[in-house]
């Protein structure tokens, strides 16, 4: 702290933008001044604490070097399992920032170093004292004294237009007039033609944001954050600035709202996977109308980090499945996002793959085999699905021992459309034998996720994930339930009207 | 009449006063005299063939990534050849177009200010600069958007580059002198170039940078000889 600005500075709060006592400070302080007077001068929030440059280094040290690396160019020992790469901060490009320049406020630094950046290893550290991330936005800051030499310059978004059916039909138009789909794909799963290529500055590959999941922005998901993005672009990366570049300065809200009704705003994860019961026929078809009248369960899963090779990285870390069942067979509609459909070359890319993991038998009591596919003691019952192989019944043994099954009846179908795979897998509700499960309404069964994207390089123990999830079959739908209520009340009342006639019968006696 | 005659008036006394302050310098300029640049290269060519898989109907199915080209008697196309420190330049806007999913011309110069950049394919574009002293840009060109106008103060040399087609790559020297791009002979003409000594500049995306101290005549033409060498 440097007490002779903080008595001296039109703002009580020490020097705020906490540079080194270096001999030359006296020349950053004056320019801390102008950028500060700038700051107060645009309405930004001055900080509210001060910022020690020091005491933000040993944050930094404790909680950031491990993968933005000392002298902060991003190369922590951690970087080379990240994908995104860590920040290198030493070239003072922001990703994320409200300004028109390329320099971010602080409030911007403080925004990502407390809540994260979602879909990356960037952890929200909203967990240490606020102080301290002040302290470290002013240390990170000094990796690029250059960049914050120009102040921060507010960006003026056009006026917000508010969502309705016009709007988004407007941002439809212009999504496809400035050509999102060459990078975001056709419908924003992040599966366009310039995807494979795209890189960062510093050479490192960048995928396109899926619009559908906006819970995984970088930069937040609230209609300004987009609106921010789309104007500004994403600096360092080849998201360009489109404010210069729509027909109409309003066409950036209406891309917003476009992009806003492209998905849910949160994935709205179930707890339980609910098999409805149904008396028809079960399609094999995922793209049959049936399906979208079941009710999904949206599972969210990680990257398996137990054994090698491990999965840093979950490229899948969302199914939804619809799962139904009627007299004869059990049958699950599965939805992912995959950018690519792989078959694979068996060197750097491998077969897209899901599959479905169950106890090969019902579970007495609490006990379930190793959820990560089962170990040499307990197996464990797969009903997988593989890109080019189509659908098979497998045992596992572990996520490297997978020994497929003889005989059974599962079939299914996938089909691969803008970025999303949908899959119906099916086998008969009973099954012979030890080594397969079966099925019965009201019993919670367990049940286990892994998915494979092979184009980016799943396969065998890197895959995605969850620990086991319970699975539910629904109780077979009836006209009992039409015909006992009504029995029910029907007999109540013909006791009432008896019991009523023998009390009058008394009172008239 | 009295209008006519004052604002006649005005233009005269604004037009000399103009004259008067420029004249001068392009006087100074006229005074100077021509550098003829050869660049030579002994080495091969080195121009990558790759496949396109998108935009085929605009960018075609193949394109080429020109990094050296070398023409006839070794001469070294799309090298910078500069004067850097002629004083009195006239300005150089350069034009870039993106055409078949190409930076047209390949390389360009230009003295500092204000560049145009054209998109004549009806397909998006993004240039993404990767330029120290300037401000880095990275700014989409859609269809719609048939020029745009972009300024850069500061020398350097810039790398232009297109995140929708990987293999797109341009390069736009900003100079502050006389400056000029070698032709597939590998010859670049400096001209009005100030009498005296100058340093003149070659700078090629892949060969690198030489410079040699050259004797300036004015209304002369003074030639002089680079030998780039591979790295």
């Amino acid at each position: 702290m440097q007490p002779g600005i903080r008595s001296g500075g039109p703002i009580q709060s020490g020097d705020p933008f906490g540079f080194p006592r270096t001999p030359s400070s006296l020349v950053d302080r004056a320019f801390g001044s102008i950028v500060l007077a700038t700051l107060v001068l645009l309405g930004a929030a001055a900080p509210a604490a001060a910022q020690d440059v020091n005491a933000g280094k040993a944050v930094y040290e404790r909680k950031c070097m491990l993968c933005h690396g000392e002298k902060g160019d991003g190369k922590g020992p951690a970087a080379e399992l990240l994908l995104p790469k860590p920040r290198d901060f030493t070239r003072g490009l922001f990703k994320i920032r409200s300004t028109a320049n390329k320099t971010p406020t602080d409030q911007d630094l403080l925004r990502i170093v407390s809540d994260g950046m979602p879909g990356t290893s960037m952890p929200a550290w909203e967990v240490l004292p606020e102080k301290d991330r002040r302290n470290v936005v002013a240390y990170v800051k000094s990796f690029a004294p250059d960049t914050f030499k120009e102040a921060p310059k507010k960006l003026e978004l056009p006026k917000e237009v508010a969502s309705s059916e016009a709007s988004i039909k407007r941002g439809k138009e212009m999504f496809e007039a400035i050509e999102c789909h060459k990078c975001h794909g056709t419908e924003g799963r992040a599966d366009g033609p310039s995807r494979p290529e795209l890189k960062d500055e510093w050479g490192h590959p960048v995928a396109p944001a899926n619009l559908t999941r906006r819970w995984n922005f970088r930069g937040g998901r609230s209609r300004t954050e987009i609106a921010t993005r789309i104007a500004n672009g994403v600096l360092g990366t080849p998201m360009p600035a489109f404010l210069d570049a729509v027909e109409k300065p309003e066409d950036i809200w209406h891309l917003t709202n476009y992009i806003v009704s492209l998905g849910p705003d949160s994935p709205q994860p179930a707890t339980l996977v609910t098999v409805a019961a149904v008396k028809d026929a079960i399609p094999d078809d995922p793209a049959a109308d049936f399906w979208k009248k079941v009710a999904p369960n949206n599972i969210l899963l990680e990257g398996q980090v137990i054994v090698d090779p491990r999965n840093f990285n979950p490229a899948i870390d969302l199914v939804s499945v619809r799962a139904v069942y009627n007299d004869r067979e059990i049958a699950f509609h599965l939805t992912w996002d995959d950018p690519d459909e792989t078959k694979g070359d068996g060197k750097s890319t491998f077969p897209d793959a899901l599959s479905l993991q169950f106890a090969p038998q019902q579970p007495t009591g609490t006990e379930r085999p190793y959820f990560l596919m089962g170990d040499a003691n307990d197996g464990v019952y797969l009903l997988r699905w593989e890109q080019g192989k189509g659908v098979s019944e497998v045992t596992a043994h572990g996520p490297t021992k997978l020994t497929p099954m003889q005989g059974g009846e599962a079939a299914g179908k996938a089909v691969f459309k803008n970025g999303q795979y949908t899959l119906v897998m099916k086998r008969p509700l009973t099954a012979a034998g030890a080594e397969r499960p079966s099925f019965q309404p009201r019993v919670f069964t367990p049940i286990a996720f892994q998915a494979w994207e092979g184009g980016a390089g799943d396969t065998g123990p890197k895959m995605s994930l969850t620990s086991w999830y319970y699975l539910r079959l629904e109780e077979p739908q009836s006209n009992r339930r039409f015909f006992i209520p009504p029995v029910a009340a029907l007999l109540t009342f013909a006791v009432l009207g008896m019991l009523v006639r023998a009390a009058r019968s008394r009172a008239v006696q | 009449m009295r209008k006519v005659f004052v604002a006649l008036t005005a233009t005269t006394l604004v037009g000399s006063a103009v004259m008067f302050a420029i004249g001068p310098r392009l006087a100074g300029a006229q005074g100077g005299g021509t550098v003829e640049v050869e660049v030579k290269y002994n080495g091969a060519p080195v121009v990558e063939k790759l496949k396109v898989n998108k935009d085929t109907e605009k960018c075609g199915t193949e394109t080429t990534i020109e990094k050296v080209v070398v023409g006839s008697n070794k001469g070294l196309a799309y090298a910078v050849v500069s004067a850097p420190n002629a004083k009195g330049a006239k300005p150089i806007k350069a034009v870039v177009d993106q055409h078949g999913c190409k930076f047209v011309p390949h390389v360009s110069v230009m003295t500092p200010g204000e560049m145009e950049l054209k998109n004549s394919d009806d397909i998006l574009h993004n240039i993404h600069t990767y330029s120290t002293a300037n401000a880095a840009i990275n700014k989409a060109q859609p269809k719609f958007k048939k020029t745009m106008t972009e300024k850069f103060d500061k020398p350097e040399v810039i790398k232009l580059t297109c995140d929708v087609h990987s293999w797109m790559l341009g390069w736009l020297a900003v100079v502050p002198g006389v400056a000029a791009v070698s032709d597939t002979n590998g010859v670049a003409k400096l001209e009005n170039v100030p009498a005296g000594k100058q340093k003149i500049e070659v700078w090629h995306e892949t060969l690198g940078k030489q410079d040699k101290e050259v004797d300036v005549k004015a209304g002369q033409t003074t030639k002089v000889s680079f030998e780039m060498k591979g790295k």
